[in-house]
């Protein structure tokens, strides 16, 4: 156990500490220029300095990514539910949809900015059409993967097509729907800061953009840290909503979790 | 004759069922005719791939045979479902529900109203001395805990017959005849109208008031036994005489089939 431990935790954290330490070290060494590559210290110091800008910028990205994760999971999961049980209209959407996805964010941003103004609308389509497809894809594999004896049981008691779903489908697509929030977690945020950094007047992504342009090197690794940050938070979030509705294996869900990061 | 009003009655009269895999025709069912009787055991004894699985289809509705009628009750029932309750092979318990939701969940399915089958559930988990587990997660069950549990969902399912197919096949030796003693007791208790499908003569002999012995694929019914042992029915009844001879008549007639297919 305490081999264990000292691997998942510790060790990782060192890792993380001697880097920063590393950097710290060279940068003294070699006389970097702060525009260049700024030490960990400059911008530990930078964030303590701007810290109420900076938190006021991430709050108002958080604000923005919830807002878009939160509109992507209600299509994605209701999408995936209709897609479900009426096989035909997915035959028929899925192309375009998957035509949505590999247009880039970078050249869908501007004609959103073009045809919705500035406003929360394009940026909250682009976070929408982001967020929902790994939600919709991985909640609809989850829904055809219950396991064929209880849909043969529900059969034989005579169960209805609803209770089927209710009682068997949407249990069964729980981890399923999970390993696709996690995904899209740390996507809403990384979309987030795009969304921003086109067209916005307030936000990380647009604090961002506004430091890069006044070649303030320090602040934009200051952006980065509170953007790691955000990303971590959305993706703990994510793992303890998981923890919370699927309690039914214990022990079980590390070793699904260990099989599909491989 | 008031007998077939009775609810629980169980009637299959000349079912034919076929397949058709890769272009070939497969009869599974060769004109299967059969009565359960209310608040009988009846036991279909055949080996493995003799299509009882099918015929278990056929009478929940699941699928309709080619040929035949099935009625339950007096009312027919070919391929309409939501008529029976079943006992599966594998527990099939529902691994995100409690132990007693997942008995009254199929309660709840079965038309008895939600507080009603949670109460249900509750007295009769207590009664069978699983009271203390009703809060947990299936998994934390035995094998042999995890068939109590799917019996008893079965049992509590207020539909004229129970079709349990094979349930006890995938025990180890000792907490497969521990659950033939339970079941026999349970049931002599509150006498339903029982379909039991094994491949096991010592199970069908022990449990049974009557066995259908079917053959191999396509299946006919070879022969009708009445089992002639007392209720209720001791559990050391396979020392008694007549059962080794019952037991050796069944074999015979079983292998002399196999021999006849060229098995």
């Amino acid at each position: 156990m305490a081999s264990n431990a000292w691997r998942k935790t510790l060790l990782p954290a060192g890792t993380l500490i001697g880097l920063l330490l590393l950097w710290q070290a060279c940068c003294m060494a070699f006389d970097i220029a702060r525009y260049t590559l700024p030490a960990p210290w400059d911008i530990a110091r930078r964030m303590a300095e701007d810290g109420p800008r900076l938190l006021d910028q991430t709050w108002s990205t958080l604000r923005l990514a919830l807002k878009g994760i939160g509109l992507g999971i209600a299509l994605g999961i209701g999408s995936a539910i209709v897609f479900h049980l009426i096989p035909g209209v997915r035959s028929a959407l899925s192309p375009i949809i998957i035509i949505t996805q590999n247009i880039p964010l970078i050249a869908l941003g501007p004609l959103l900015i073009i045809w919705f103004g500035f406003g929360l609308l394009p940026k909250l389509i682009l976070l929408a059409l982001v967020c929902y497809f790994p939600i919709a894809w991985s909640m609809l594999a989850g829904l055809g993967q219950a396991e064929p004896h209880l849909r043969e049981y529900l059969a034989m008691i005579g169960a209805s097509r609803l209770e089927v779903l209710r009682r068997l489908e949407l249990p069964a697509s729980l981890p399923y729907l999970f390993s696709g929030l996690k995904i899209t977690a740390t996507y809403s945020i990384t979309s987030a800061i795009v969304a921003e950094w086109l067209g916005a007047s307030e936000g990380i992504g647009h604090y961002l953009v506004l430091k890069s342009k006044g070649y303030d090197t320090t602040s934009v690794f200051a952006a980065i840290v509170c953007i790691v940050t955000l990303s971590l938070a959305f993706y703990g979030l994510a793992v303890l909503l998981e923890r919370l509705a699927i309690r039914w294996r214990p022990g079980r869900p590390a070793a699904a979790e260990g099989g599909k990061a491989s | 004759m008031n007998d077939s009003v009775a609810p629980g009655k169980l009637v299959l009269a000349g079912i034919r069922k076929r397949y058709v895999r890769e272009g070939r025709l497969y009869p599974v069912l060769d004109g299967i005719s059969l009565t359960v009787g209310e608040g009988e055991f009846v036991t279909l004894l055949g080996p493995s791939g003799s299509g009882k699985s099918t015929l278990f289809r056929l009478i929940g509705g699941v699928e309709r045979p080619d040929e035949g009628r099935i009625s339950i009750g007096g009312k027919e029932t070919t391929g309409r479902r939501g008529q029976i309750s079943y006992m599966p092979q594998q527990a099939s318990l529902f691994p995100w529900l409690s132990v007693a939701a997942n008995i009254s969940s199929a309660l709840v399915t079965a038309g008895i109203e939600r507080r009603r089958a949670a109460a249900l559930a509750e007295e009769w988990l207590e009664r069978i001395g699983l009271g203390d587990v009703a809060g947990a997660y299936p998994h934390v069950l035995s094998g042999g805990m995890q068939q109590r549990v799917s019996f008893l969902r079965a049992l509590l399912m207020p539909r004229g017959v129970m079709c349990l197919d094979e349930p006890f096949a995938a025990l180890d030796a000792l907490t497969r005849a521990e659950m033939q003693t339970w079941l026999l007791r349970l049931w002599e208790e509150e006498r339903r109208s029982v379909l039991f499908v094994t491949h096991s003569i010592e199970e069908a002999l022990t449990l049974s008031d009557r066995i259908y012995v079917l053959s191999p694929a396509p299946a006919r019914v070879l022969r009708e036994i009445e089992v002639p042992f007392a209720r209720p029915r001791r559990a050391d009844v396979w020392t008694e005489p007549d059962f080794v001879e019952l037991k050796q008549e069944v074999l015979g007639l079983l292998a002399r089939r196999g021999a006849a297919h060229g098995v």
